[in-house]
């Protein structure tokens, strides 16, 4: 990655106290600028505007809206990296479909750090609507639409359930198919597993 | 922050020209057609409706940003919400489901027989779900908040408005997967027009059951959980 070359951020912020402070710590880093901030993510046109990174206040997006704000911006499935910000607790579902979070309290440094790894979270779990499975999460996929259990298929892949858990996010997330059910009719459609093999 | 909305002395017919799904609303509560020049509290009062509660639903359905503030509400609105809520079931009982099915009945036809098995199966276990759902409101929910109202709850009645928040699981999550998997995992040349039809007519549900939701959450609990206080 170049050195001089400053990875880009639009920045979503109503509020001008707020967005010219943050402005004025990213500003000043070797890596990111602010190259554009606007209220509310109306202003947002993505086939001008392309950033690198889209720093972003949730509480700016209507409520229905929250769990679902990859396709708004990244509507060809690019992979932005977007970035909450944020000055209360929002529900977990609704920070998942960050790669990473900046509090209006963190310090400039941890902003820093923040965006960081933020940045690597996204190149890591691309949180974007492009990414096919890996044959990981075919194997649990598979497993799921057997039937077995977290725990089963943690013991079987050798993996603890956490893992399970979070390759299952990954696979509903690529999918858009949350149930167990809808899990199953994909993977049988997809001749991932034969409907001899269910139980 | 709540702009310009609907209000009492509006006449109907002008919410309707505003936004026409709000029709849908007339159906599932029966207001017939035919009211003339009748504001929205003219109707409101012919059919025993609150009018108060009325406005609210419609705003729900016609302004996106539009926050329901369960405090303009008394407890004397409790029963007319849980009477909005029942109307609402039947309607997408008779109305909406039934229509899904139909259609997802005539595409699965043309499906190859795995395919076929797996969708109907998936629709049709859908289906028992989104019973159960609206049966368990009918049957526990709803009975338990009437006597709740009359004042008639049996002293050691367990149950609690609580309880609802926490068992209130989302019957949308399945439908979501069913638009997906029409949209992007069924084989592409089984893209007839039905295919389109079920996914305007599953967004259009999602759609509603939202709102239907949003009063649940927002309007019915909250009244409902006062109520309980001041009972304690």
């Amino acid at each position: 990655m170049s050195r001089q070359k400053k990875q880009t951020i639009l920045l979503i912020e109503p509020s001008e106290i707020i967005a010219a402070g943050l402005k004025h710590i990213i500003d000043k880093s070797h890596e990111y600028e602010i190259i554009n901030t606007i209220p509310h993510p109306g202003y947002y046109n993505s086939t001008q505007i392309k950033p690198d990174i889209i720093v972003l206040n949730p509480t700016t997006i209507n409520y229905d809206e929250r769990l679902d704000i990859r396709p708004y911006f990244c509507p060809g499935g690019d992979n932005i990296t977007i970035v909450a910000l944020t000055s209360s607790l929002h529900e977990e579902r609704i920070m998942q479909q960050y790669d990473g979070s900046i509090s209006i309290y963190d310090s400039a440094t941890r902003i820093i750090q923040k965006l960081q790894s933020a940045v690597e979270d996204a190149l890591q779990n691309p949180k974007g609507e492009r990414g096919e499975l890996s044959s990981r999460e075919r194997d649990i996929l598979v497993a799921v639409a057997k039937g077995n259990t977290n725990k089963e298929i943690a013991d079987e892949y050798n993996i603890s359930v956490y893992t399970v858990i979070s390759h299952r996010r990954n696979i509903s997330r690529k999918l858009g198919i949350n149930s167990i059910s809808g899990l199953t009719v994909y993977a049988i459609m997809n001749k991932l597993v034969d409907i001899s093999e269910l139980n | 922050m709540n702009n310009i909305r609907y209000s009492k002395n509006m006449k109907l017919a002008q919410l309707i020209a505003a936004d026409s799904e709000l029709l849908s609303l007339l159906q599932r509560l029966d207001i017939k057609l035919g009211f003339g020049e009748a504001t929205v509290e003219d109707i409101c009062r012919r059919y025993g409706l609150s009018t108060e509660l009325f406005v609210i639903i419609c705003n729900i359905y016609s302004f996106r940003d539009y926050r329901p503030d369960a405090d303009t509400l008394t407890s004397d609105d409790i029963t007319h919400i849980t009477n909005y809520l029942q109307a609402s079931h039947n309607y997408y009982k008779q109305v909406c489901f039934p229509a899904i099915h139909d259609k997802i009945h005539s595409l699965v036809v043309e499906l190859d027989d795995v395919s076929r098995h797996l969708i109907d199966k998936f629709y049709d276990d859908y289906d028992c779900e989104v019973a159960n759902h609206f049966r368990y409101e009918e049957t526990i929910v709803f009975p338990y908040i009437a006597s709740l109202v009359a004042g008639t709850l049996a002293h050691d009645s367990e149950y609690s408005i609580s309880k609802f928040e926490k068992s209130h699981s989302y019957i949308g999550e399945k439908l979501n997967d069913l638009k997906n998997i029409i949209i992007k995992y069924l084989p592409e040349e089984h893209s007839s027009p039905l295919r389109f039809e079920i996914l305007k007519d599953i967004y259009d549900l999602e759609n509603d059951l939202r709102k239907h939701s949003l009063i649940e959450n927002r309007l019915l609990v909250s009244l409902v959980e006062k109520l309980e206080k001041s009972n304690e």
